[in-house]
């Protein structure tokens, strides 16, 4: 608080719109300029204190006009050398902070300046984070910091993305904050054993993060080092992918990605023991329909009558299974077979709903069928195991049904071992996109229930989802309501007038929909207004042609951002 | 009264001048017009119709494609406003007093318009003795006049814009430096005043309250087309000047529409005043607005309508001052 503000002025605060304590408009003076994000401070002096207040505050808006004109064909006239008129600049500024806390609007006439160092960290609510993550840089390059105590679950968790596809760059700026979330060093002796679970939704970007950027040029690599962080790939990743199909060994179908891939994929027995099948209806639609109590009738039978052979396989009833179809066959059979029919389908269940639930599991069977099976010797290779820092699972080849198998498998897989451990440290982030896929807002899937939980109880069982998705309006409300980060890339002008978008104020959300790529703006618990931010250029490669051994080796300098894909 | 009263009766006059208190009452328009610019008080206007050419040869001029049209126009105005009338009382007796602003400054309109000057005053116009008032709106200086009589008082105002409307217009362009800038015009708004020079300016009249001319040459100002002039005549009342009437823009309605007069000061010399005549015409319909812009359209200029709106904005918010006037006449103490 001792330090005062040196900056020069860059303004007043007028008269002729009302000042209010939370937006006032300020003057820009003669040869000073005020870009949006800039952070002012101005002071007012209240009667029995002896030190001024400070009001802090954020630019959102710039208006400049012709005084003297009362016409818009006046410009005509200024131009012309005929109606006298004077230029004026005003901007509108959003307090985020008043200190002490006495909430009064500024007088007008009074003294704006520019806060820098000390007090644009006062401004920003920066001085008070005890541990803070860099978030991106601000427009005029200073260090945008993310809360830390809002992210790992001491005060608040998970991160929630929107924006729309292609352009908005949902999963870079996930990326990029695990990777400032584990080099920054705040995570202290954690870092080490910090992971982080990526399900590859769309192409093949990240697919080398454990590769440097050959596009990386000087510039981005300043950025880097302006935020504190090493301009370096990944160094513990761990790639999966989906098995090949018809491939009896089971190699990893992969595109331009060969080396240091697995392929993943579950045994007969685990689909039985860990009662998979519903996963293979995690359709929000599915769960509507009378077979659901086939499916569940169905999956507890596997359960208790599958027996493991060791190897993958399982008997059931002594029919030996080693293959998807082999298995809905045996179930075929039973639900067919007249004794056996009450037992696995349900009493008084209609032929009608069985034969529903049969046509859909036949249905799957091209979807999982390569994902279920026991014809692979040594299958412990295969199971996702998460032992480097970063998991990347690509699911982008996969039918949708078997990418919500797979993602609702995984999720739960990884939910209950954390649960297990009974430890919140160390923590897990979970980066899934298209969460309207998995946590739509209408209807009830296994994944959406998954997914719940770890919204609700993540907090407490370090299990971190940094979610995305294009339109938040279309996923379920309660994921959202308990990210305490909420970032919005480029949206959809229909899409940002929603309600969910409601924590960005008026001018926030017309900006919101011309961001550009590697553009967010970041609201956190703290402050009351959110922040832009830009952060640099993949440091990791993301796609085959960016991949170098040293960064800096492309000599072509082309839009960084260009063809980056989510 | 007052201070000739005689050496002895010094200290007396004194005290009878002393003004020991104040009473502030709203201005109505039916105490008189305080906007009457327009002085036609020339009912024995003197007329020499043929100072440029002889009546009979009256015809609209125009000027030469190619003369040089000047490249800075400067326009100057005033306005004013009376704010509150105030009753003074001298000894019991009470006389009237009116507290006004006043504001006066000067377009340049060149490649931009630009207002070069303005100034804002603010006096307490009443008998001698008048005291200033210091308010919270700013110090209204004493400026005694010689009646307390409405109209005396007005005139006393307009005497006060008169002279500040002189000294912004030497501030914007020195007076020595007129004559010699054959590129620069100044324009006045309102007739000219004999007995408040604004050197070698042009006096611009937007009504035409006066008949000045009749016959051939009156015909002549509704033949006008835009952008031409009538020859330049000479009207003497009691002080001599040169006029010229000229069509800003196309008639509309009536045939005088559109017509302003301009008035030269006498001793410009007719070859500089018809050079005068002659910018005018081409240059003054360029700022000529038009009716959905300016209810006196088109004679009211845009750079004068926009300095007006210009310096009735400085001139304050009426009701902050006539507040600031109650005010400070609550706390009015008598000097002692």
């Amino acid at each position: 608080m001792s330090e005062h503000p040196t900056s020069p002025p860059v303004g007043r605060v007028i008269g002729t719109d009302p000042a209010t304590p939370l937006e006032f408009w300020v003057a820009v003076g003669d040869d000073c300029f005020l870009q949006l994000d800039d952070v002012v401070v101005v002071e007012r002096s209240l009667p029995g204190r002896a030190e001024p207040i400070r009001i802090y505050g954020m630019v959102s808006d710039l208006r400049v006009r012709h005084e003297g004109a009362r016409f818009d064909s006046d410009v005509f006239l200024i131009e012309d050398g005929v109606l006298p008129a004077q230029v004026t600049e005003a901007a509108k500024v959003l307090a985020t902070r008043f200190e002490p806390e006495v909430f009064v609007p500024p007088v007008p006439g009074e003294i704006v300046r520019k806060a820098v160092g000390e007090a644009r960290d006062q401004a920003l609510f920066f001085d008070g984070m005890e541990r803070r993550i860099p978030a991106g840089l601000s427009r005029d390059g200073e260090v945008v910091h993310a809360n830390l105590e809002f992210m790992d679950g001491t005060r608040g968790a998970h991160v929630n993305i929107s924006g729309v596809s292609g352009v908005a760059t949902k999963t870079s700026y996930a990326v990029f904050l695990l990777h400032s979330l584990f080099t920054s060093g705040e995570l202290g002796a954690g870092a080490h054993n910090t992971k982080a679970l990526i399900f590859n939704v769309k192409g093949e970007d990240l697919l080398f993060l454990d590769r440097p950027n050959r596009h990386l040029d000087g510039e981005q690599m300043a950025r880097y080092a302006t935020l504190g962080l090493p301009a370096t790939p990944f160094a513990s990743v761990e790639l999966w992918a989906p098995p090949r199909r018809g491939d009896p060994s089971a190699a990893p179908r992969t595109g331009s990605r060969a080396d240091g891939v697995t392929s993943f994929f579950w045994t007969l027995a685990e689909f039985c023991r860990d009662e998979l099948l519903p996963f293979l209806f995690a359709d929000a639609g599915d769960e509507r329909q009378q077979y659901t109590i086939v499916v569940h009738n169905v999956t507890a039978r596997l359960r208790r009558e599958a027996k493991p052979l060791g190897d993958g396989g399982v008997r059931i009833g002594g029919i030996t299974c080693r293959t998807f179809e082999q298995l809905i066959d045996v179930i075929n059979d039973r639900l067919e077979d007249e004794g056996d029919r009450g037992e696995w389908a349900g009493r008084s269940i209609g032929t009608g709903t069985i034969n529903a639930f049969v046509r859909r599991l036949y249905a799957s069977r091209r979807d999982a069928e390569h994902l279920v099976r026991g014809d692979v010797p040594n299958p412990g290779k295969h199971r996702i195991g998460m032992q480097g820092q970063v998991t990347v699972v690509d699911i982008a080849k996969l039918s949708r049904r078997a990418q919500r198998f797979v993602v609702g498998v995984v999720l739960r897989k990884t939910f209950q071992e954390k649960e297990e451990t009974g430890s919140r440290e160390p923590l897990l982030f979970v980066v899934l996109d298209e969460l309207n896929k998995y946590a739509p807002r209408e209807g009830h899937s296994p994944i959406k229930e998954i997914l719940l939980d770890m919204a609700e109880r993540g907090r407490s069982l370090g299990v971190i989802l940094i979610g995305a998705q294009q339109t938040a309006s279309e996923v379920e409300r309660r994921v959202i309501a308990n990210s305490s980060l909420r970032v919005a890339g480029r949206l959809d002008s229909a899409e940002a007038g929603r309600p969910e978008y409601a924590f960005l104020p008026t001018a926030h959300r017309q900006r919101a929909t011309i961001l550009k790529p590697g553009t967010m703006i970041l609201s956190q618990p703290e402050l009351p207004v959110p922040l832009v931010l830009e952060f640099p250029f993949p440091a990791w490669a993301t796609r085959p042609d960016e991949v170098g051994d040293e960064p800096g080796d492309a000599e072509d300098t082309r839009d960084p951002f260009e063809g980056l894909e989510e | 009264m007052g201070e000739d009263a005689g050496g002895g009766a010094g200290n007396a006059g004194e005290a009878m001048n002393r003004v020991e208190s104040l009473a502030i009452e709203g201005w109505s328009p039916e105490f008189g017009s305080p906007v009457e610019t327009e002085r036609d008080d020339v009912p024995a206007a003197q007329v020499d119709a043929g100072a440029e050419l002889p009546p009979e040869e009256w015809r609209p001029l125009a000027a030469a494609a190619d003369a040089p049209a000047p490249a800075r126009v400067y326009f100057v105005d005033g306005v004013r406003r009376i704010e509150a009338r105030v009753w003074m009382s001298h000894g019991g007796e009470p006389s009237l007093g009116i507290c006004a602003s006043y504001g006066a400054g000067v377009v340049r309109c060149g490649r931009r318009a630009e207002i070069v000057s303005a100034s804002v005053r603010r006096g307490f116009f009443g008998k001698a003795g008048v005291p200033a008032l210091v308010t919270r709106a700013g110090t209204f200086a004493a400026c005694p006049v010689a009646a307390d009589d409405i109209q005396q008082l007005v005139n006393g105002l307009q005497e006060r814009m008169g002279q500040l409307e002189i000294e912004v217009a030497e501030t914007a362009l020195p007076s020595a430096s007129r004559p010699s800038r054959g590129d620069a015009l100044m324009v006045v708004d309102g007739p000219l005043r004999g007995s408040q020079r604004i050197a070698g300016a042009t006096g611009y009249v937007k009504s035409h309250r006066v008949q000045y001319l009749s016959g051939g040459p009156r015909a002549t100002v509704a033949r006008l087309g835009p952008g031409q002039r009538t020859p330049v005549f000479l009207i003497q009342t009691t002080w001599t000047r040169y006029s010229w009437y000229l069509r800003l823009t196309e008639a509309e309605g009536h045939p005088w529409a559109g017509i302003v007069r301009c008035e030269a000061w006498h001793d410009t010399g007719l070859d500089q005043v018809k050079r005068i005549a002659n910018a005018t015409a081409a240059v003054l319909p360029r700022f000529a607005s038009e009716p959905h812009k300016d209810d006196r359209a088109p004679q009211n200029l845009y750079p004068i309508a926009g300095l007006e709106r210009e310096l009735r904005r400085r001139l304050g918010d009426t009701g902050v001052v006539y507040r600031a006037l109650r005010r400070a006449a609550d706390d009015y103490r008598p000097p002692t």
